[in-house]
């Protein structure tokens, strides 16, 4: 983000220099080859920093293979997470289902800081998920299982999620909860407090 | 240091006229003519009409958006509104209106003072406005992406005339891109070479052969739906057998180089104005060339970084597609880097910084740096999984691309041509209003977007949750809305009294003054 950043105020001074500085310049066609390069740097130093991030978020999941092209290996994965929980999104909601094939409609109920991993699927169409607490957003497609972890908050309370792809008439109402219990039981929670924890 | 072809590169041909065709035109003539003003007067009028449709629509959905809660649109409403004003906006408006523009200057830059083809040109035209009404009748609320299988599954009975619509938009631009590329043909041998051919005729070449492989792909998603929406197939329906894949992969196939089709001829539009306002030669004729043929190229591959089913796939290929993504922003930097180079090299003429074309040409400029400059973290598959993918972030980014460059740009082209299908001047203060209310607007709400995207404001919600980080940006979206609506309007108004009543136009509208002498388009009396 800084880069883009810097690269935009760059921009706007560099075209506002242009237009209002007294002085000119000519530019040389060889300084298009310096900047060329610059860019290129810039490139690979975004596709760099982006598969180093994505990659340690990879390597407790089950994928295939990384974008390093490092397979991984499922040894102790489940030891990795304090609890699992399949996701079934549907037109138009969120079924969370736990290991003990316990289900809960629209509410994901965890405990602070734990390690979760969901196993995504769709039964009908293209869903989104995202949580912007935990700053994850994927697609799910009919027929795959994505999967997914987060550390959930040390702060009990509810935290948003949603779905991000348009899914039909309904998809304005897709919401669940990432329930952090606290001291407070569940069910005492102030559900008129939203939070999304952005 | 620009070459000295490059005066000839700019397409200086001395018949650039100022003429009133729009006042001395029959409907059937505007309709029917194959003369390339006419053709192109029509594909540019038809255009602000379905802006002024687009645009109307989206002022009701924002509307409903300024607040939190449901206030006067249902979800099905909302949604309706919102399909119809995505795909009439760049389908209807964008596309056409920058094409058209160049069919307006094509001919006169290449000096052939014809466009070949007209034919093509008429049918690519006819067809459109078929596609706008089965739009318009039809009501689909699949959004632009018509994903399936959800796109099988809404919408009411006649959802199949929006699977129609997509069709023969395909065929229209596929028509479109014939015409483009004849005519950059056509330029080579007026102007003695490809080394010679202008700006706008490579871009025609460029932006002709993109249409033409890039709607192929189109017209299959349009035939797919349609077919498996009337049960004869079951090509993107999983319930059915079909694969989402398959719709994705070619969708976005044709969907990424869509994005260029007014981007390229945006950019020609620029560089056929930006030597004629300025005075000068651009500073590098080749840096542009290599710009544009790098900016086909990419295109066509990087298509599938719109969606995210790549993780189920060899983790190489999908860093390759974020590889090529990011380099993808190198041929839009060295058109930024040409134009920025262009006006630095000499002072800018007073006659220049009075008038309306450059000021737009100046802010798109200024809306490509803002906008494509967020390219560089959508392209990351790390920060496309956090806040961007989906949520505000994107649209932020498109209308800044769309709007803030293509959009404005095609305006600059139109303000510059007035004089010369009208034979009149434009009313110099309301042009100006028109400009500085759609730059308040377009930066406003581009910059509110970008804020609610970052805050995972989702896309595609009539209603949402009553937070702050929401609330602030959607109110002064809507607002920047009002504003950029007004702009339109005053646009409109200024456009029918000048036409008739504006100062007549010189023999050279558009002369090069250094000294602050009086501005060519003077207000009119």
């Amino acid at each position: 983000m800084t880069i883009t950043i810097g690269i935009t105020v760059l921009g706007l001074v560099g075209l506002a220099l242009a237009l209002f500085m007294e002085k000119r310049w000519r530019l040389t066609y060889n300084i298009e080859y310096l900047f060329i390069a610059g860019l290129l740097v810039m490139a690979f130093y975004g596709d760099w920093v982006s598969t180093k991030i994505y990659t340690a978020y990879q390597e407790d999941l089950r994928a295939s293979e990384t974008l390093s092209g490092t397979l991984v290996s499922d040894d102790d994965r489940d030891e990795k997470f304090d609890r699992i929980l399949t996701v079934v999104t549907f037109q138009w909601g969120f079924a969370f289902i736990t290991e003990e094939n316990e289900l809960s409609r629209n509410a994901a109920i965890v405990m602070p800081g734990e390690r979760v991993l969901f196993r995504v699927v769709t039964n009908d169409v293209i869903h989104g998920f995202n949580i912007p607490v935990a700053g994850i957003t994927a697609e799910i497609d009919p027929g795959d299982v994505r999967e997914l972890w987060i550390r959930a908050p040390q702060t009990p309370g509810k935290y948003l999620i949603q779905c991000v792809n348009y899914c039909g008439v309904g998809h304005t109402q897709m919401k669940a909860w990432l329930v952090v219990e606290g001291d407070v039981p569940t069910a005492e929670m102030n559900i008129g407090e939203n939070n999304n924890g952005a | 240091m620009a070459h000295d072809l490059d005066h000839k590169r700019t397409g200086g041909a001395p018949h650039w006229k100022p003429e009133d065709i729009l006042g001395t035109i029959s409907l059937k003539t505007l309709l029917f003519s194959d003369d390339y003003r006419h053709i192109a007067l029509k594909g540019i009028l038809t255009a602000f009409v379905m802006l002024a449709l687009g645009g109307a629509f989206a002022m009701i959905f924002r509307t409903e958006l300024a607040v939190p809660g449901a206030q006067f649109l249902g979800a099905r409403g909302y949604m309706t509104l919102m399909t119809l004003h995505g795909m009439i906006m760049v389908f209807g408006f964008l596309i056409p209106l920058t094409i058209s523009v160049c069919y307006y200057m094509l001919p006169k830059v290449l000096g052939n003072d014809r466009l070949e083809w007209p034919k093509v040109a008429h049918w690519s035209y006819w067809v459109l406005i078929v596609a706008a009404v089965l739009l318009v009748i039809g009501r689909p609320d699949f959004t632009w992406t018509a994903y399936a299988p959800m796109s099988l599954r809404v919408g009411g009975s006649l959802v199949w005339m929006g699977h129609l619509a997509i069709l023969l938009v395909a065929i229209s631009e596929f028509l479109a891109g014939f015409v483009l590329w004849r005519n950059a043909i056509a330029g080579v041998t007026a102007s003695g070479g490809w080394k010679m051919l202008p700006m706008m005729g490579w871009a025609s070449a460029v932006v002709g052969l993109l249409l033409i492989v890039a709607t192929i792909p189109l017209g299959m998603i349009g035939l797919g739906l349609f077919t498996d929406w009337m049960e004869i197939s079951a090509w993107f329906d999983p319930a059915r057998g079909g694969s989402v894949k398959l719709f994705l992969y070619i969708f976005w196939t044709y969907g990424h180089p869509a994005v260029y089709l007014p981007f390229i001829p945006a950019i020609a539009i620029l560089y056929t104005l930006m030597p004629r306002i300025l005075g000068r030669p651009m500073w590098s004729y080749w840096s542009g060339v290599v710009a544009f043929l790098l900016l086909g190229l990419f295109a066509m591959p990087i298509g599938p970084h719109h969606f995210q089913p790549l993780y189920t796939i060899s983790g190489w290929y999908e860093r390759m597609i974020q590889i090529f993504t990011l380099l993808v922003f190198i041929p839009s930097v060295l058109h930024v880097f040409n134009w920025i180079a262009t006006l630095w090299s000499d002072p800018i003429p007073a006659s220049a910084r009075a008038s309306v074309p450059f000021k737009f040409m100046v802010s798109s400029i200024a809306f490509i740096i803002y906008g494509g400059a967020t390219a560089y973290v959508n392209a990351q598959i790390a920060t496309d999984s956090d806040f961007i993918h989906n949520t505000y972030w994107i649209p932020a980014h498109f209308h800044a691309m769309f709007f803030g460059f293509a959009g404005q740009m095609a305006f600059a082209g139109f303000y510059y041509l007035f004089p010369y299908f009208t034979g009149r001047m434009y009313n110099q203060k309301m042009a100006n209003s028109h400009f500085w209310l759609w730059q308040i607007g377009l930066f406003t709400k581009i910059t509110m977007m970008f804020v609610a995207g970052y805050a995972y404001f989702p896309r595609w919600v009539y209603d949402y949750l009553p937070l702050q980080e929401w609330m602030m940006p959607q109110m002064m979206i809507t607002a920047a809305g009002y504003l950029i609506g007004l702009g339109f309007i005053i646009f409109v108004y200024n456009v029918a009294v000048s036409a008739r009543r504006g100062q007549k136009a010189p023999n050279e509208p558009w002369p090069v003054e250094q000294d602050g002498a009086v501005p060519s388009a003077a207000p009119a009396e």
